[in-house]
């Protein structure tokens, strides 16, 4: 009896202090694995001299404000390897742990942001900026020159905040179309059905049912995650008309010289009636709207889909077409020029946008300890000769030597060792910080056009081919969304809600032409209720500043 | 030996002993609760400051002491916004459905499984039944979601071979199935893990009270409504004050997950998701936390009212 009550006590000592002493330490190291905050005076360049990359050893911390990024480590791939090893610098990766934006807000509010963010423009940049959390560039930009060179004075402006100073360096801006949006084409199915004309939406809806009927364990029209493709074909209705206008993201129609409700417009609604028809025939995806996207990449690879529609289809075409045409010289995919309504001029057809702004930006806070040193960097990354770097590895490898214009002269290797070369590629996608669109893509076609036609690779030769012919500038409609919390942001929450629910039943529930009308109709009037039209005077406003800042 | 003569001394002094002294006579158990107290403590009293930002204008930089007070202002904007009613419904409804169903699932669960004289058989059973528990909703919403898939989705396939539908029924995309798939889901994700605590409630049940009920001529079912039902009626009750309590937590994860589609939203949008989708995706901590401090002080309306009705039969928490 006294040994178990010894035993008892013993034990119970134990299992507290484990318990609490676990408690402590977890909490202890957590905290201390967070990014070193770094509160080292902020230099605000001026007068200083430049700094020279390489002269003395340069580590800052890297974020990447997306639930998906995890960046590769640093110096495990040959480019960075070479970075690390000739110019001295070392990126700390934060990770957003798949929760990026209460990663941001626990950074935020715990004062520990990291050196450099890497997020959308909009928004979460203004938020960082008001709080005066980043640094601006200003002072830099006559020291370093490769992003004043190659972005270009209208593309930086357009960048500025309200404050006329620039906070945000871009990542794949352009000066020239780019993107791969359109339509892609099995090519096997398309042979066997004797190549039909695929010109006007009629055609297409013919030869969907066409495959529905040949092909039952095809999907005759996929239309990609969340069902990007009816954005998408909103191109198809008229002419010189962007999706941009009547996705998520914008939902507002330009007419003169204001912005329109979405749900009033007759585009949109007659790309709705078409997919309403497609759906209830069965030639899309049942699941259009739930299925993941490795659903949709398996249909691709695999061949399962006739036609597949998407902002980028070359990214499952380009492995889809390899692997089929491995097994079959017949199989693979094609991309055809953008189907139009009839009537319309094909050339005035445009299923893909781009804005000179490209993707997203990088943004440096106050609190890294040279701030100007990691601009430096930043700048020689977007600068040819880290663009080769990054892109296709150290010199020697890939690319031996620059012609006069700065492009790589790549070696043999380069088409002979496809594989090695795509391996090295693929390590560095992420660590595409800040691409440089015009360096890139004209080196790349410049030397496609030297290779013999077996020779090119099948992405480029559609991007030269079509798509990058058929892509919009958008650059006007930039930075038109309010923040989150803003009065016109609590509206726009509404309105999103109320279109993405209205796009869905117009597709899936609706059971005739007047059904989609009907629930449009009532999406419109929901839509004023809750102030729609405030935000679209807003959008407007946004607009027309752009339009200024551009002079257009 | 000196332990025991440490107690008689203890004993000899009679008098009543204060509360320290009588927690000091314990320490051995204090100290075992002690970690639990701490926890509860530090996870669920200390962070309670934050419901303060429902009451701010909360901004991420500025923080508490920088944050302007406003007063209800976004407890109004909640009770004024279009989506309010809808969400409260919502959340009603579901909560409401889950109870109904999901409360006296596992209770029936256990009573079946109690009658059940193969040892093997049940265990077997059992075992089967509880283990949806540990698998994670990501998991259970992918199985439902290719079960009731339109393309080769199983029970379409079972319902076109028994010739009931002519075109496969795209489920997850239809409002008025919703709930059903939601709460079934659910029953069959906890109904086994729920149960154990019921079966261990039965096998409490002195078994001479079933000898003497079937001497008197008790069939099975009158045992069970008799004895069985009467004898673990305390368990279920302190059950059901708390699932009151928890009434307008309708769920999340499983809302979230199988609710994506957009369609769905006008049935499937409760409290908690909307919380999460004004909070955390759009950045409005204040109005967000207005909406999750409304939920819980009903949450504590509610479990206060339903422990006041279960005081009257006796068997109340507190």
């Amino acid at each position: 009896m006294g040994n178990g009550k010894k035993a008892l006590r013993f034990g119970s000592v134990l299992l507290a202090l484990t318990l609490t002493l676990t408690g402590c330490t977890g909490g202890g190291s957590s905290g201390s694995g967070e990014a070193k905050g770094g509160s080292g005076t902020s230099a605000e360049g001026g007068g200083k001299d430049a700094y020279v990359l390489g002269e003395s050893p340069l580590e800052f911390s890297f974020y990447g404000h997306y639930d998906w990024y995890t960046m590769p480590n640093w110096g495990e791939d040959k480019a960075s390897e070479w970075i690390k090893a000739n110019k001295k610098v070392n990126v700390v990766p934060i990770s957003s742990g798949g929760q990026a934006k209460q990663k941001l807000s626990t950074m935020i509010v715990s004062g520990e942001l990291p050196d450099v963010m890497w997020m959308e423009r909009g928004a979460d940049v203004e938020t960082l900026r008001k709080a005066g959390a980043i640094v601006p560039f200003d002072d830099y930009l006559d020291k370093y020159p490769n992003l004043k060179k190659w972005a270009g004075e209208e593309t930086l402006d357009m960048l500025r905040s309200e404050d006329g100073k620039l906070y945000q360096f871009p990542n794949w801006y352009t000066t020239q179309p780019n993107g791969n949006a359109g339509y892609m084409v099995n090519k096997k199915i398309y042979n066997e059905l004797g190549k039909p004309s695929l010109e006007t939406t009629e055609d297409l809806y013919a030869y969907l049912k066409q495959v529905k009927e040949k092909y039952p364990d095809v999907v005759p029209l996929e239309v990609g995650q969340s069902a990007g493709a009816i954005d998408i074909m909103t191109s198809a209705f008229a002419e010189n008309r962007p999706y941009l206008y009547s996705s998520l993201s914008m939902m507002a129609v330009p007419s003169g010289d204001t912005l329109n409700s979405v749900f009033t417009d007759g585009v949109f609604r007659e790309t709705l009636v078409y997919f309403n028809q497609l759906y209830r025939d069965k030639l899309i995806s049942q699941d259009a709207f739930t299925q993941p996207l490795e659903q949709v990449e398996q249909k691709i690879i695999t061949g399962k889909a006739a036609v597949y529609v998407a902002s980028s289809p070359t990214e499952f075409g380009a492995i889809g077409n390899s692997l089929l045409s491995e097994e079959d010289p017949e199989a693979g995919y094609i991309m055809v020029w953008p189907v139009h309504k009839e009537g319309l001029d094909k050339n005035k057809i445009f299923p893909g946008t781009y804005n000179q702004l490209g993707w997203n930006v990088s943004v440096i806070s106050k609190t890294a300890k040279d701030p100007e040193a990691i601009f430096a960097f930043l700048d020689w990354l977007t600068g040819p000769e880290g663009q080769r770097i990054s892109m296709w590895g150290p010199e020697g490898l890939y690319w031996d030597g620059v012609d006069e214009e700065e492009a790589p002269l790549f070696t043999e290797a380069f088409t002979a060792d496809t594989k090695g070369r795509d391996e090295l590629m693929n390590s560095t996608v992420n660590l595409q910080w800040v691409g440089n669109t015009v360096y890139v893509d004209n080196s790349k076609m410049k030397f496609e056009a030297t290779l013999p036609e077996e020779k090119k690779s099948w992405e480029t030769k559609w991007q030269s081919e079509i798509t990058w012919k058929t892509q919009y500038d958008t650059t006007e409609f930039v930075n038109l969304s309010p923040a989150g919390d803003s009065a016109e942001g609590i509206i726009a929450q509404s309105v999103g809600e109320i279109y993405e629910k209205a796009k869905a039943q117009a597709i899936l529930n609706a059971g005739s032409e007047a059904d989609v009308l009907a629930i449009m109709d009532q999406a419109e009037k929901d839509a004023q209720q809750v102030g729609y039209a405030k935000l679209l005077e807003y959008k407007t406003q946004k607009w027309k500043e752009n339009l200024a800042k551009l002079g257009r | 030996m000196q332990n025991t003569t440490h107690r008689i001394s203890v004993e000899k002094q009679k008098a009543k002993p204060s509360l320290f002294k009588r927690i000091g006579r314990q320490w051995d158990l204090q100290l075992m609760v002690l970690p639990a107290l701490l926890f509860i403590l530090v996870f669920s009293y200390i962070p309670m400051y934050g419901v303060l930002m429902a009451f701010q204008d909360y901004s991420l930089f500025d923080g508490f002491s920088g944050s302007p007070w406003v007063g209800f202002k976004h407890f109004e904007m909640f009770f004024g916004a279009p989506e309010f009613w809808t969400v409260i419904r919502n959340t009603i409804v579901i909560s409401l459905l889950k109870l109904l169903i999901g409360f006296p699932a596992p209770i029936l669960l256990a009573l079946m499984l109690n009658e059940v004289k193969h040892r093997m058989f049940k265990k077997v059973v059992q075992t089967i039944s509880y283990l949806p528990h540990f698998l994670s909703w990501v998991i259970v919403s992918g199985f439902v979601m290719s079960m009731l898939s339109t393309e080769n989705g199983s029970v379409n396939m079972l319902l076109q071979s028994l010739n009931l539908v002519k075109e496969p029924i795209n489920f997850l995309s239809l409002p008025e199935y919703f709930w059903t798939i939601l709460v079934t889901t659910g029953v069959w994700k906890e109904i086994g893990f729920a149960s154990i605590v019921y079966l261990a409630a039965i096998a409490g049940v002195d078994p001479s009270m079933h000898e003497a009920a079937a001497m008197d001529g008790a069939g099975k079912l009158r045992q069970i409504f008799s004895i069985t039902l009467p004898s673990i009626m305390p368990v279920v009750i302190v059950f059901l004050i708390l699932a009151i309590g928890n009434l307008l937590s309708a769920g999340f994860e499983d809302i979230l997950l199988l609710g994506s589609n957009p369609v769905l939203r006008d049935v499937g949008d409760v409290l908690d998701t909307y919380v999460y989708r004004t909070g955390i995706q759009n950045n409005r901590y204040s109005y967000a936390t207005a909406a999750g401090l409304f939920k819980s002080l009903l949450g504590v309306l509610l479990l206060v009212g339903a422990n006041y009705a279960a005081r009257r039969s006796g068997n109340s928490l507190w």
